[in-house]
């Protein structure tokens, strides 16, 4: 692995490196750049997620590449707009277009079939002019998260996370416009809470007990916390005219928490787990509707209902 | 009055009659575009010079 090295002419202004290293929900991505003038750097809420680490679960190499005439693969995938996913000799490849630049790639994605191995690729004409580059800019670490939890390691969920004082954790789950930055902003007012996220939230399982942790992906909040804490409560969001919980069944829990997942769609085994593990949660974690009142009375009400 | 297992006859009787329930179907709302991370990421710099790959604005 290439040592990290520091680029004279940037005047001090960052730290520059050649090698990266990113922790998501205990899962290491090492990024390792193949070209001397090809410096890596992360800005905004992935930097509270650079880890020094040795052992990395994904080793990524990152190079320059002319993708002007990059070959397809067998389409897996299409997102609609922001990326492909092709089979390429049982591999990955992702590709990744811009709606400033529909006519070939600006990156694309090599994996291995466990994605415990990849290659960054990046048209260089497109960051021109960029003292770094993140290469696992939105939404290729995201993706690339997703992947890994769908074998056997977790999910992630459209969520809010937050801790209370007393180290309980709370996953305040809806799609966008539920109130999960709402709920957020009023938890955050409190004495020694912890947001993990207002937007995203990685739940994973180890002895038995299930773990929510942060990630770099927020919402509007822009809360995004690097730490993880034990889930006890699950709360599907609804807006309502007063305060109410509705203990939910555990097959509508299921659900409800598939459709506000991330799973690879494109991978029958993938979503076999995840479903699967969710069931799981359900078991384990309550789950309710939580019918609320966009003020800071839902906080004491969702503390003495979960005492 | 109470059986050999110790359930009262009334407990009997309630667990022997009890009710059918027809399967219910209910929907939940699925976001296609939100699902595969089709979208937009607020303040995430996706895409080269820190534009939005989808929207084409600068961070959004």
């Amino acid at each position: 692995m290439a040592e990290p090295f520091i680029i004279a002419d940037l005047r001090g202004v960052a730290e520059v490196i050649s090698s990266l290293h990113v922790r998501v929900a205990d899962l290491t991505m090492s990024l390792v750049s193949d070209n001397a003038d090809l410096i890596l750097g992360v800005d905004g809420a992935a930097k509270a997620f650079v880890v020094n680490d040795s052992s990395p679960d994904v080793e990524m190499r990152v190079r320059w590449g002319d993708l002007s005439a990059e070959r397809d693969g067998e389409k897996l995938f299409d997102s609609g707009r922001v990326w492909q996913l092709f089979s390429e000799n049982g591999a990955y490849l992702f590709k990744f277009t811009s709606k400033l630049h529909p006519w070939f790639p600006y990156k694309t994605a090599r994996f291995n079939h466990d994605f415990t191995r990849g290659e960054v690729a990046l048209h260089r004409p497109y960051f021109a002019g960029e003292q770094f580059v993140y290469p696992l800019a939105y939404p290729l670490d995201e993706l690339l998260i997703m992947n890994l939890l769908a074998r056997g390691r977790g999910a992630e969920l459209h969520s809010c996370g937050v801790v209370d004082e007393d180290g309980r954790g709370y996953l305040f789950i809806g799609q966008s416009g539920a109130g999960k930055t709402t709920t957020a902003r009023l938890w955050e007012k409190e004495r020694g809470v912890k947001i993990l996220s207002d937007d995203r939230i990685i739940v994973r399982r180890f002895d038995g007990k299930f773990w929510m942790y942060g990630t770099p992906w927020h919402g509007e909040a822009e809360l995004a916390n690097a730490s993880r804490a034990p889930l006890t409560h699950i709360f599907f969001l609804q807006q309502a005219q007063h305060n109410e919980l509705l203990r939910k069944s555990r097959a509508e829990s299921v659900a409800r928490l598939f459709a506000c997942g991330f799973p690879p769609f494109h991978d029958p085994p993938g979503l076999e787990f995840t479903a699967r593990f969710f069931d799981d949660l359900t078991r384990a974690v309550p789950c309710d509707e939580l019918r609320f009142v966009n003020d800071e009375k839902v906080v004491e009400f969702v503390r003495q209902q979960t005492e | 009055m109470l059986k050999a297992n110790g359930e009262t006859e009334q407990e009997a009787l309630k667990k022997e009659k009890r009710r059918y329930m027809k399967p219910e179907l209910k929907r939940v709302q699925l976001r296609p575009e939100e699902a595969v991370l089709g979208g937009c990421k607020i303040s995430s710099n996706a895409g080269p010079t820190g534009t939005c790959v989808t929207c084409s604005t600068s961070g959004s």
